[in-house]
């Protein structure tokens, strides 16, 4: 959370710089406050309110009703999402959603976003104050420490959703959002021992693992932090290497940054060879194999 | 409709299979927005409502314009134990309709759900979020949105999708559920423009030795490959 929370800082000091404002760091458990960059305001709800993003929103809503800041900037993770959404609700405020070079233009921001699976990138305009939630991996991380400290009483919080309990604890996925080169495997792999392929050649270029939506989502053969994609992880290494990986839309919104796209696969009409630089029509098990043999020597 | 939507409705049809009930599909669009229905009432929705734009009104890319509009018309359609909604669209993938209509509602907001449990008037679910899974509960009515992995969407029979051309799905203009005003739209697009995927396209040829080398060369080459 803290690299994504620190990404959110830059944009927002770009903006308050813009707007010829302050930057606030928001944090609502006293816990986190350390974690902070710049002026840290806790926005005080109590212990539980980190586990509850309806918690959370509705504590910045009553924080945001007094010190009115022109824009109020969240991660888009998937909590994120959530709490941005409901706050704009609240509020009754326009909610940009994974936003990315966010601009102050007159009484607005704009900001650029991708649609349709990054097939199109969208300019949206939000009238100042607004909520907005800022694209992953698309801002430096500040490396501004905490320089002090303002608490927000919001009084007591009421959710009506119940933690139960937290089931797994999965990998954080920012190994693979901040790696150089990634070997991605895909549903030309039939069977899960045949990973090894993907994982040595990783081992040999020095890359991480990915894997494409079907290996972790529907096989459950890696984990799934390590899904690549619109609904994955979003990634831009130099070198990204897609094995047996057919390319859909949904895949590609999560791997078109980078800067040189590998692909092998045995289809001559897969879409990934539309995306790739460079490409080997060919069995990956025949293909790996060489690669690895010519690395060797 | 979407894969994501598919989802959502699968999941609908089968609460209802396991728990009894009945299944309502909205949606906002233009009159077009109709055969979407029909899709999901094939699926076994058991009536549709279509929020229908007025023609003056731009095509909605805020969230919050149509989660009003559904929130309003859900509202209208009377009392109901669960508010299923998909992650996101596949198109926008903004994720914001479900959390922004759950607030509208007044309803508990359980998001990104791979599986869903109902007990006496308890809905249990399992949220995926990026770094963990969380077990989360809520007394009915309560809003869910679902991720894909949670279900195989069905493919209806050609007698379902007769079948769904006889079932009532009501039309509803906005202007009614909004007293004649516009509804919110805080949010615009400026203009989109295609992305530019500038690509080299090279396909090597020839055996996978052969292939592979010339590979390997041009990553070199590229400065991508350090070793």
């Amino acid at each position: 959370m803290n690299s994504v929370a620190r990404e959110v800082a830059t944009a927002a000091r770009e903006l308050a710089d813009s707007l010829s404002g302050e930057q606030h760091f928001i944090v609502t458990q006293r816990s986190r406050v350390s974690d902070g960059a710049g002026k840290v305001v806790l926005v005080d709800g109590g212990a539980e309110v980190g586990e509850y993003p309806d918690l959370i929103a509705e504590a910045l809503a009553r924080a945001a009703k007094k010190k009115r800041p022109s824009a109020i900037l969240v991660g888009a993770t998937r909590t994120g999402r959530i709490i941005a959404a409901r706050l704009a609700a609240k509020l009754n405020l326009g909610c940009l959603s994974d936003v990315y070079r966010l601009r102050v233009q007159g009484s607005s921001i704009v900001g650029d976003r991708d649609v349709f699976a990054g097939k199109a990138v969208a300019e949206v305009k939000a009238d100042l104050p607004c909520v907005a939630t800022v694209k992953v991996g698309t801002y430096p991380v500040t490396s501004e420490g905490s320089t002090g400290l303002e608490v927000e009483e919001v009084g007591s919080l009421h959710g009506d959703v119940r933690l139960v309990e937290t089931l797994e604890k999965r990998g954080a996925t920012t190994d693979l959002r901040s790696a150089s080169v990634i070997v991605s495997a895909g549903r030309g792999f039939r069977k899960k021992e045949d990973l090894r392929l993907a994982e040595d050649l990783a081992r040999a270029i020095g890359g991480a693992l990915g894997c494409s939506r079907p290996l972790s989502s529907d096989y459950g053969w890696l984990p799934e932090e390590l899904h690549i994609g619109l609904t994955g992880v979003t990634v831009r290494p130099s070198l990204y290497f897609a094995l047996g990986i057919s390319g859909q839309l949904q895949h590609v919104a999560g791997i078109k940054e980078s800067k040189v796209i590998a692909a092998v696969n045995t289809d001559r009409d897969a879409p990934i060879f539309q995306v790739a630089d460079y490409g080997i029509v060919g069995d990956l098990y025949q293909v790996v194999p060489a690669i690895l043999e010519i690395l060797k020597g | 409709m979407s894969t994501f939507d598919k989802n959502a409705v699968e999941e609908s049809v089968r609460l209802k299979e396991s728990s009894g009930g009945s299944v309502t599909i909205f949606t906002v669009g233009r009159s077009d927005a109709k055969k979407t229905v029909k899709e999901a009432l094939a699926m076994g929705g058991d009536r549709g409502c279509l929020v229908v734009l007025a023609a003056s009104e731009p095509d909605p890319h805020d969230s919050l314009t149509i989660a009003y509009l559904l929130a309003r018309a859900i509202e209208r359609a009377g009392p109901f134990d669960l508010v299923l909604c998909a992650e996101g669209s596949s198109d926008i993938y903004a994720g914001q309709v479900p959390p922004m209509l759950s607030e509208w509602l007044a309803l508990p907001f359980l998001g990104y759900v791979r599986k869903v449990e109902i007990k006496d008037g308890v809905i249990r679910c399992e949220q995926t979020l990026e770094e963990r899974v969380r077990v989360l509960e809520a007394e009915l009515p309560a809003l869910v949105s679902v991720v894909s992995e949670i279900n195989e969407p069905r493919y209806p029979t050609l007698l379902q999708i007769m079948q769904a051309s006889k079932k009532p799905i009501e039309e509803v203009r906005s202007e009614l559920l909004t007293d004649g005003r516009a509804p919110p739209r805080l949010v615009t697009t400026v203009r989109m423009t295609a992305h530019a995927m500038n690509r080299k396209r090279v396909i090597f040829e020839g055996s996978p030795e052969a292939a592979s080398r010339k590979l390997v060369e041009a990553l070199r080459s590229e400065g991508v490959l350090k070793r």
